[in-house]
């Protein structure tokens, strides 16, 4: 019987101190932080998204540029097919602020809504350019690993950026028109020369519409998240 | 005339245009667009090169238009940037637009233009090299000195905002060293040198590199004295290290003095040498290697002469009646209850392959299991079979339909008689040279030739044969033995135990005998064998006739006159085993 009642005391004992150590413990967790914007569900933190956002938008521009390079130096010397490329991508629609006074006007709302029309406009061309691309005769792996890289990228970020969206901007309607590309044609066309003024078309728009997104996130990251004082 | 008139004209012109070129005027050469570079992305200037003037004073004219627009500008300011250069402000940049441009070159004598360049800001960022390079020596109490450098971010560049992202490369080197020593750190302006030679003078360079773009140019060096009391390293965490190293070698010199061998044996163990019975290393360093053979040779092999008198020493007859078994320790057990006949390798009592006629007299010793179930075996091929194993069971297997045999076969894995079930390789190492067959066949031979020729004048040793083809006889003398018992409790012939030496069969040649015939009444008729030496056969003696009994328990035959001639007249010349019924 004392046996039994020094057991129960001893239970009892570890119980209290495993209550305890757990009360201390949980107060020394460092909690994930809160949503700038008001109380939301974060579940990763938006300087975490926006971080990694930051991370894949240049690494994609990074692709693009190469990209553009190879193809510019095995496919386009001397062909002048940069003449053609004035004018010809199918993004120029969107109101995309071209300096930074009217990036630094434009409301991270519009920007945040610009930045997805861009990259949702572009999943239909790059899965295009990865078919041709593999196509096309002596394709360079240079050029056709960068485009599955680029194309796989986008969709990440487009995830990445939609996470970010209903973030900072709570209830909103995702429901802007992209401009819609149809330069496939031009892609298939016979005429070797038509074809790679084509490819050097789309490979420049990428080039340019990948820094657009890259400026404006690297912009909103520091305007959101460092309070303009990067 | 008139020709007069045109051809003077022509000639003023030409004239003209020779006193022209030999002034050495000319329209301008194509002036060529250099590069096009912007600090900041916000601006951006243009520059060009030139051609040869013409000899005339040329005005150089930028014009451009943008990627979208038909109308075209002149450059807004030709003086910012420099001699031959043109300054595109902040509200004449656009970025992700491409710009057209193109020089031309006037003068009095004509335009030249340059071949246009397409221009988007975006691809052209250079910024300036980072400014306000400070360098300074810290000293704190209680951590390592350092040298601290600090810079601000280039000008004309907005990071504060995020419009310009910014990564930075120092470079320091001792004033006289060739080789730099380079840092890379993204974004932060400050940088902290630890290890650092006193004395010496240091130089320091910054450049900076945007996002995406070209790298600065290296900023004006920077240089640092470093004084001579410089303390370069934190030298008691290396005594603390040191002391800590000798307290642990210490300790472990004195752990092995300690333990010494035993440790060395934990950690290290001995390799086990080799352990052969008999074989003794250094006989093999030596190289003598008959030496070496003759040591791992059993002593008693392989079996000389010597061995052939001790297996006729030790031949062992049971009396099939008696249950008597060989009073020798056994140390297995038999199911059967059978003791196993030992075979004794460490003794010379020869016992072990001369066993076997203990081993029949035990088949023998239960009479009831093989009366008359004796047949002839299949056939002579069988005592052939180079499975030794089977030809001394031959007789006694047919005789096993009641499983009698198994008390032999049961012996055999685990006494080392007769190791039936095994080939025979496993068997004693000191009979290896032999077949059981042949132990056997010796063994009955012997046990045959004592049993009969124990007659003083008539004795014919046992042979010892050592080949294989001597199984026909081992056979046949085999059945003569089984006949011999089978027929015993008629006969009541006792079969002798030889247990002592016996003088009269020591330093005899062994030989064969042969069963003749079995008689109508019961009487075993033995044969020697026909020696093949001897050329013409002798004449066949028969021996059936029991002459006495030693106190060795030898039975002595002598030949049967009364049945010798019957038998010489009935079976003449009959050597083959006789075909028993």
């Amino acid at each position: 019987m004392d046996s039994k009642g020094s057991s129960q005391k001893a239970g009892s004992r570890l119980l209290l101190l495993l209550v305890v150590s757990n009360l201390l413990l949980c107060q020394g967790v460092v909690s994930t932080p809160v949503c700038p914007n008001g109380p939301g569900n974060c579940q990763v933190s938006l300087r975490d998204l926006f971080d990694r956002a930051v991370m894949v938008s240049h690494y994609i521009h990074d692709l693009s540029s190469e990209m553009f390079n190879e193809f510019d130096k095995r496919y386009a010397q001397g062909k002048g097919f940069i003449t053609m490329a004035l004018n010809s991508c199918h993004t120029s629609s969107l109101p995309t602020p071209e300096d930074k006074e009217q990036a630094q006007q434009t409301h991270h709302e519009v920007l945040m809504s610009l930045i997805l029309g861009l990259l949702r406009s572009w999943n239909d061309p790059l899965y295009h350019l990865v078919t041709e691309v593999r196509g096309m005769k002596g394709a360079p792996d240079a050029i056709l690993s960068r485009a599955i890289e680029i194309e796989e990228e986008n969709k990440r970020l487009l995830e990445g950026m939609e996470m970010i969206f209903g973030q900072v901007i709570p209830g909103a309607k995702e429901t802007e028109p992209y401009p819609v590309w149809s330069g496939l044609p031009s892609l298939q066309t016979k005429d070797e020369d038509a074809r790679y003024s084509a490819f050097y078309n789309l490979l420049h728009c990428l080039r340019r519409d990948s820094s657009k997104i890259d400026t404006y996130l690297k912009l909103l990251n520091c305007r959101i998240i460092y309070n303009n004082n990067c | 005339m008139f020709e007069n008139a045109a051809s003077r004209v022509v000639f003023i012109l030409l004239l003209f245009l020779n006193v022209s070129l030999l002034n050495g005027q000319s329209p301008p050469e194509k002036p060529k667009l250099v590069k096009c570079r912007s600090p900041g992305k916000e601006t951006f200037t243009c520059w060009w090169e030139p051609g040869t003037d013409g000899g005339l004073p040329t005005n150089y004219k930028l014009t451009y238009h943008q990627e979208g627009e038909t109308l075209i500008h002149e450059c807004p300011d030709y003086k910012t940037g420099g001699p031959n250069s043109c300054y595109f402000s902040k509200k004449h940049t656009s970025i992700w637009k491409m710009y057209v441009i193109t020089v031309n070159a006037i003068n009095q004598m004509g335009i030249s233009s340059s071949d246009p360049l397409y221009v988007d800001v975006t691809y052209i960022v250079e910024p300036e090299p980072p400014a306000n390079l400070t360098l300074e020596l810290k000293h704190p109490e209680d951590r390592k000195p350092y040298l601290w450098i600090k810079w601000s971010p280039p000008t004309m560049t907005d990071v504060k905002s995020g419009w310009f992202i910014i990564q930075y490369e120092i470079r320091l080197k001792p004033e006289k060293a060739t080789d730099w020593e380079t840092h890379f750190t993204p974004k932060q302006t400050q940088l902290k040198i630890f290890n650092l030679y006193p004395g010496q003078k240091y130089l320091v360079q910054i450049r900076s590199k945007p996002d995406h773009g070209y790298w600065s140019e290296w900023s004006p060096e920077s240089s640092i004295q470093i004084p001579n009391d410089f303390p370069v390293k934190d030298t008691s965490m290396w005594i603390f290290v040191a002391i800590l190293s000798a307290v642990i070698c210490l300790i472990m010199v004195w752990a092995v003095a300690l333990k010494g061998y035993s440790m060395v044996t934990c950690i290290l163990p001995p390799v086990p040498g080799p352990k052969i019975k008999g074989f003794d290393v250094h006989l093999l360093e030596k190289g003598k290697s008959e030496e070496l053979l003759r040591a791992l040779e059993s002593h008693d092999f392989p079996p000389t002469s010597d061995c052939e008198d001790l297996l006729m020493e030790f031949i062992e007859v049971d009396d099939c009646e008696d249950q008597q078994l060989m009073p020798r320790p056994s140390k297995e057990h038999t199911e059967q209850g059978v003791k196993p006949m030992h075979l004794d390798l460490d003794s010379d009592s020869g016992r072990g392959s001369c066993d076997s006629p203990s081993l029949l007299s035990e088949k023998c010793d239960e009479p009831q299991a093989h009366p008359s179930k004796f047949h002839t075996p299949e056939g002579p091929e069988k005592l052939e079979n180079p499975e030794t194993n089977l030809t001394c069971l031959q007789a006694p297997q047919s005789t096993s339909g009641e499983g009698k045999i198994p008390y032999f076969l049961a012996n055999g894995p685990k006494s080392s008689t007769w190791p039936f079930p095994q080939p025979p390789s496993l068997y004693s190492p000191r009979y290896s040279y032999h077949n059981i067959a042949d132990v056997c066949e010796l063994a009955l031979g012997m046990a045959g030739t004592t049993a009969t020729s124990l007659d003083q004048t008539d004795q014919h040793a046992l042979k010892a044969s050592k080949t294989i083809e001597t199984g026909r006889e081992g056979k046949a003398t085999k059945q003569r033995e089984s006949e011999g018992c089978s027929s015993k409790p008629d006969q009541d012939t006792v079969w002798p135990r030889p247990q002592d030496k016996t003088p009269l069969i020591s330093a005899k040649p062994l030989e064969y005998v042969e069963i003749h015939k079995v008689s109508q009444d019961g009487v075993l008729a033995l044969f020697p064998k026909q020696n093949e030496k001897f050329g013409a056969p002798e004449a066949s003696k028969e021996y059936s006739k029991v002459s006495r009994v030693t106190d060795s328990n030898i039975l002595v035959l002598v030949p049967d006159p009364q049945a010798q001639n019957l038998t010489l007249l009935e079976e003449p010349a009959k050597k083959a085993p006789p075909a028993l019924p």
